[in-house]
């Protein structure tokens, strides 16, 4: 009776952790297929690898900081500190890309290089100290189903409700921001403020979803869905449709995936989906046009 | 469908005194001008001139270096984020061809500058909206993706976008260059019917004299300093001339043929 009772309880526990993960998958998964049209559509598809990588840099940070710190040498801390990094990084690049003293490819590219280095110096330096890599890194580069608790579970729900609210109650001012940023200026947008609060968008997502897909990964769900989305139609909605089934399709199948084969990573998992989607996208995209021509 | 503003012969535009440089290099010197509703100022200038800088300098993208310019008593920064006061056709309207729009949700995002950040369209403006479509004659395109217009087709949408929140003002520039001759016809004469039923001011900046000439009231020559500013009969043979190697009495020619 005892062991039954641990059993299911056991089952539940291993079911509701499973729940928890598809629960921030497809929270994430909305919320960068969303996003991912306008990426495609200002043509930032780099912006979320610049973005992401600060977050690596984030990441020795936190390392460095918990060798004068140890109550830092924990995930959460780790999080919290890349999270501030990669926001910061954010701000850095839309504000150097807004005054156009440097382009935006170039400001991401610069940003990219640098926090990139720092990372890996600062990891250097952690292990010449004799310290070994810090526990658990590696689930921030490749993503981990591990140990995902119903907090963190929640603020991904929350937070990608929050980005898709965003996104609908101005989606005219970032319709036209994407489609020519002074056009949307003489027609009194306040550009300033939708090219900030888009590149801080394109960070939640980041942020959220490198617990999951992995730092290295995330920046594929800001990009792969729009573009499999804009392959397919020329209608605004019809292309939001298709990123999000796509996007949450590939992050579902990818997390199942990693669950049932624990040594594939699931940011490798689900960018394999969503690369196979667009693929599917380009080719009855490129059918669809030649039957109307 | 008549505008409830302005009074005929208020300043709509006015521009005190404007130097503007890039960087060390004079473009625009000493400008003054000012224009009354319901004119039609045609701006005209060879190459460098600094047309397009004025413009820029109308539309608040650019600050002046010295001098003053107001739009109905704002600064350009401030009208131009009502939203209702001032529309612009771009020199070279854009036309991303893969981007998920519509020519008729083109020209309703002409409206959210009125609206504000989250204001919603009322049924009269959507109904401008058509009427405008309708006006400027691409009416049956209106489902149709932007990326599959013509050149001449995305003028007429980039023109009914600019109207679509009943702006004051029209800043139009050069808006016939790349167009052929008949298209420059078919514009001169939809101009004038816009005018006409709009009682629009307009500033229309070109280096294109004959369209110049066939819908202006009134002339500018500009050549980094304000040359003329008067009606077109005033034009001295010479400045027109040594501006554009051409005969005042071609213009004539052509503005009495309409």
């Amino acid at each position: 009776m005892m062991v039954q009772a641990a059993a299911i309880l056991g089952h539940f526990s291993a079911s509701s952790v499973a729940l928890r993960a598809a629960l921030a998958s497809a929270s994430v998964g909305v919320a960068g297929a969303v996003l991912s049209v306008f990426v495609v559509l200002r043509r930032w598809a780099y912006l979320g690898d610049g973005i992401a990588h600060a977050g690596f840099g984030g990441i020795g940070t936190a390392v460095l900081l918990s060798i004068a710190f140890p109550a830092l040498n924990n995930g959460p801390a780790i999080y919290l500190i890349a999270t501030v990094f990669s926001l910061a990084t954010a701000l850095a690049v839309a504000s150097i890309s807004r005054k156009r003293a440097v382009s935006g490819d170039a400001a991401i590219g610069i940003f990219v290089a640098a926090t990139l280095a720092w990372g890996f110096i600062a990891f250097a330096i952690h292990a010449h100290l004799g310290r070994g890599g810090p526990g658990g890194w590696e689930d921030y580069l490749l993503g981990s189903v591990n140990g995902m608790s119903s907090a963190a579970a929640a603020l991904a729900a929350a937070m990608s409700a929050g980005i898709v609210l965003t996104v609908v109650a101005l989606r005219r001012q970032i319709v036209l921001y994407c489609f020519d940023p002074v056009l949307a200026q003489v027609t009194g947008v306040p550009v300033g403020f939708v090219h900030y609060l888009l590149i801080l968008l394109v960070a939640l997502v980041i942020i959220v979803g490198m617990r999951l897909a992995g730092n290295l990964l995330v920046p594929a769900l800001l990009v792969l869905p729009g573009a499999a989305g804009l392959r397919v139609s020329r209608s605004m909605r019809v292309v939001m449709a298709v990123a999000i089934i796509a996007s949450v399709a590939a992050t579902l199948a990818g997390m199942a995936v990693a669950r049932h084969w624990e040594f594939i990573a699931p940011g490798p998992a689900i960018v394999g989906v969503l690369f196979l989607e667009f693929l599917a996208a380009h080719f009855a995209g490129g059918r669809a046009k030649s039957q109307q021509d | 469908m008549a505008y409830p503003y302005p009074a005929v012969s208020e300043p709509i535009v006015e521009i005190c005194g404007v130097d503007f440089a890039y960087g060390q290099r004079l473009v625009l010197k000493h400008i003054s001008m000012t224009v009354a509703g319901g004119t039609t100022v045609g701006v005209i200038g060879p190459n460098g001139a600094g047309k397009t800088t004025l413009v820029n300098l109308l539309l608040g993208l650019l600050t002046p270096t010295r001098g003053t310019v107001r739009i109905c008593g704002m600064p350009p920064n401030a009208a131009v984020r009502r939203g209702d006061v001032v529309g612009s056709l771009p020199q070279t309207p854009r036309m991303p061809k893969g981007f998920p729009i519509s020519v008729r949700q083109l020209v309703r995002l002409g409206l959210i500058g009125k609206l504000g950040l989250l204001g919603k369209e009322t049924a009269a403006d959507l109904k401008h909206v058509d009427w405008l479509l309708k006006k400027v004659g691409i009416e049956e395109l209106a489902d149709v993706p932007i990326g599959s217009l013509s050149g001449g087709e995305l003028q007429r949408v980039y023109i009914a976008r600019a109207l679509a929140a009943q702006p004051h003002v029209l800043f139009l520039d050069e808006p016939t260059t790349g167009i052929d001759r008949a298209g420059q016809d078919q514009f001169i004469q939809f101009l004038g019917d816009l005018k006409q039923s709009l009682a629009l001011t307009v500033i229309l900046v070109s280096h294109d004299l004959r369209t110049v000439a066939a819908v202006c009231d009134r002339l500018a020559c500009l050549n980094v300093t304000l040359h003329y500013h008067d009606v077109p009969g005033n034009m001295p043979r010479e400045l027109a001339r040594e501006m554009f190697g051409v005969d005042l009495p071609e213009l004539r020619m052509e503005k009495s043929t309409r």
